[in-house]
């Protein structure tokens, strides 16, 4: 009877250990950090993809399916970064620093979304698309060091 | 001169075939992220696999045998099965991965979503390991991986500074930014990648289908020592490629799409029509070979008869395991998991599989029963047994690096 309830109560302490019954814990300031600067490397990584991809096929050194998928893989590697980042739970008194990190990624996504849908239409040749994804490049850039 | 021509289609296939889908992502992947300083990685893998290809190609030779069949035999049927399961799992993973590969080579020309491709694909697999001949498998296939040398082309065309590019080879250039432990990750990868373990058990096989006597062990040493160096040099040539183009720009590799990129800049759409035929190629070949191993590893387990060289009624339940196995692999990648992260995992896990793989083929080629006069000498055992440590080094390290840096994330 007594080796019944000691099996029963170890079952029991592995499946709470195993399975996360424990204190939740505060968010870490120093993890957010680390994810947040890894988020901007990921970010800055699909929006570079997207641009190199850009002026190669605006170079006319590749044909259009290949930027296509270049720049949609790009597009939906952004939307997993994003998706990524809005789950972090922000640590108090970093409200301020998770809404600017959530705007930067909103826009290095526009800025690939927009490569895509030019890609779609064929269109390398548009001065100001090369501008956008440059002004992403520059933003992320600049972010890389605030985190 | 038939011979000459014989060494020379059989060094050139084994260029045009060293290069499979996780050589392409992890040297790509590499090179955008850590430069040349892990190229000594390749360069021990390289080496790694001459010597324990040269040992399970010279124990088919001389034996008529192939691995598995020996290692049942040799060392009981309990180790036998241990080294199936570690080495078939591996194989399968990659043979996904090779699939998955084509697919996506595919998609680069068609923008087709690789998912859709993939039943394709399977079925063209299965059909070629079904009708066509081992060597026009082999051939064919392997001359057309050749295209890939349009890396090394694309490497001298970005004119990089030569001296610059040669003194980050030193482990000692690491980024800064990157930590010791993801730099280690990535060094057992590239050595998972290099020594993949059916890369021995095709070639023992390969020799059994081809009908290798004594007579062939010179060839089969040419091919080895002449055609896996220069396959590997295929190798460093992605990571440099990878290196002048991405790394500077911040971009990490985590599409087949990537890492042609390079090329293009570089040699424009010629150039990457080529290079693209090479990852159709290599990895339909990769495909194919991944495929046979597995159908070689079961039967030569279970004993019974395999290969491409009897009739397929004859071979009926090799030929199942070929059918199974491709359905199998076709299954998980419509599931829409991610070719490239299969990539990644089977390389790792290829590492994790090595001692249990190569182990037993040095017990092998130790025993006079089988080889006569043609066991190991000194040599070959000291760089075997060396290699083993380093593989088991690798392989103890290979799963608490996974935890560690998130599969390399950092």
């Amino acid at each position: 009877m007594m080796g019944a309830w000691r099996t029963t109560v170890v079952v029991v302490c592995v499946l709470a250990a195993t399975s996360g019954c424990s204190l939740v814990g505060q968010p870490d300031v120093a993890a957010w950090d680390e994810q947040a600067h890894q988020a901007v490397t990921d970010a800055t990584s699909e929006v570079a993809t997207a641009r190199l991809a850009v002026q190669t096929a605006r170079d006319e050194r590749v044909w259009s399916s290949y930027t296509l998928v270049l720049v949609a893989d790009a597009e939906k590697a952004m939307g997993t970064v994003q998706d990524d980042t809005s789950r972090l739970q922000v640590p108090p008194g970093r409200d301020r620093d998770a809404k600017d990190l959530a705007t930067l990624l909103d826009d290095a996504a526009a800025a690939v979304q927009d490569a895509r849908q030019h890609a779609v239409e064929g269109r390398y040749d548009d001065p100001a698309l090369l501008d956008v994804l440059d002004r992403a490049e520059d933003r992320l850039a600049r972010a890389g060091s605030r985190w | 001169m038939k011979r000459y021509l014989n060494v020379l289609l059989g060094v050139l296939t084994a260029i045009g075939g060293f290069v499979d889908i996780g050589d392409l992502v992890t040297n790509a992947q590499v090179g955008a992220r850590f430069g040349l300083s892990l190229v000594w990685v390749v360069v021990l893998g390289v080496v790694g696999i001459c010597v324990f290809a040269e040992m399970s190609g010279r124990i088919a030779a001389v034996s008529g045998r192939a691995t598995f069949d020996l290692v049942r035999e040799r060392l009981g049927p309990r180790m036998g099965f241990l080294n199936l399961v570690g080495s078939m799992l591996v194989t399968l993973l990659t043979f996904i991965a090779e699939i998955g590969g084509v697919a996506l080579a595919l998609q680069l020309v068609s923008s087709v979503n690789h998912v859709l491709l993939v039943p394709f694909v399977a079925a063209a697999v299965w059909i070629v390991l079904w009708r066509a001949k081992f060597s026009a498998i082999e051939n064919v296939l392997g001359l057309l991986g050749l295209t890939l040398i349009g890396f090394a082309v694309a490497l001298w065309q970005l004119g990089p500074d030569w001296g610059e590019l040669a003194s980050t080879l030193s482990p000692a250039e690491k980024p800064a930014a990157e930590s010791w432990a993801t730099y280690a990750f990535f060094g057992v990868a590239l050595f998972g990648a290099a020594m993949t373990p059916y890369e021995v058990f095709f070639f023992s096989s390969g020799g059994v289908e081809e009908r290798w006597t004594r007579k062939d062990i010179g060839v089969m040493r040419a091919n080895v020592f002449i055609g896996f160096p220069l396959g590997g040099l295929l190798s460093v040539a992605i990571a440099g490629c990878a290196t002048v183009v991405l790394m500077p720009q911040g971009i990490a590799v985590e599409t087949l799409g990537q890492v042609g990129l390079p090329v293009a800049v570089a040699l424009g759409k010629v150039g990457l029509a080529v290079v693209v035929l090479g990852f159709f190629a290599a990895t339909f070949g990769a495909a194919c070979e991944t495929g046979l191993s597995t159908g070689y590893s079961l039967a030569q387990y279970f004993g019974f008869q395999w290969g491409k060289y009897v009739r397929p009624r004859d071979a009926a339940g090799f030929h199942v395991i070929l059918l199974v196995m491709t359905v199998l692999a076709a299954g998980v990648l419509l599931t829409g998991v991610d070719p490239i992260m299969v990539t990644e995992i089977s390389v790792v896990f290829s590492a994790v599989a090595l001692p249990l793989t190569y182990f037993p083929i040095l017990v092998v080629a130790n025993d006079p029963d089988y080889l006569g006069e043609h066991c190991n000498g000194r040599f070959a055992n000291l760089l075997g047994v060396g290699y083993l440590m380093v593989i088991t080094v690798a392989a103890v390290a290979a799963i608490p690096l996974i935890v560690i840096t998130s599969m390399g994330q950092g």
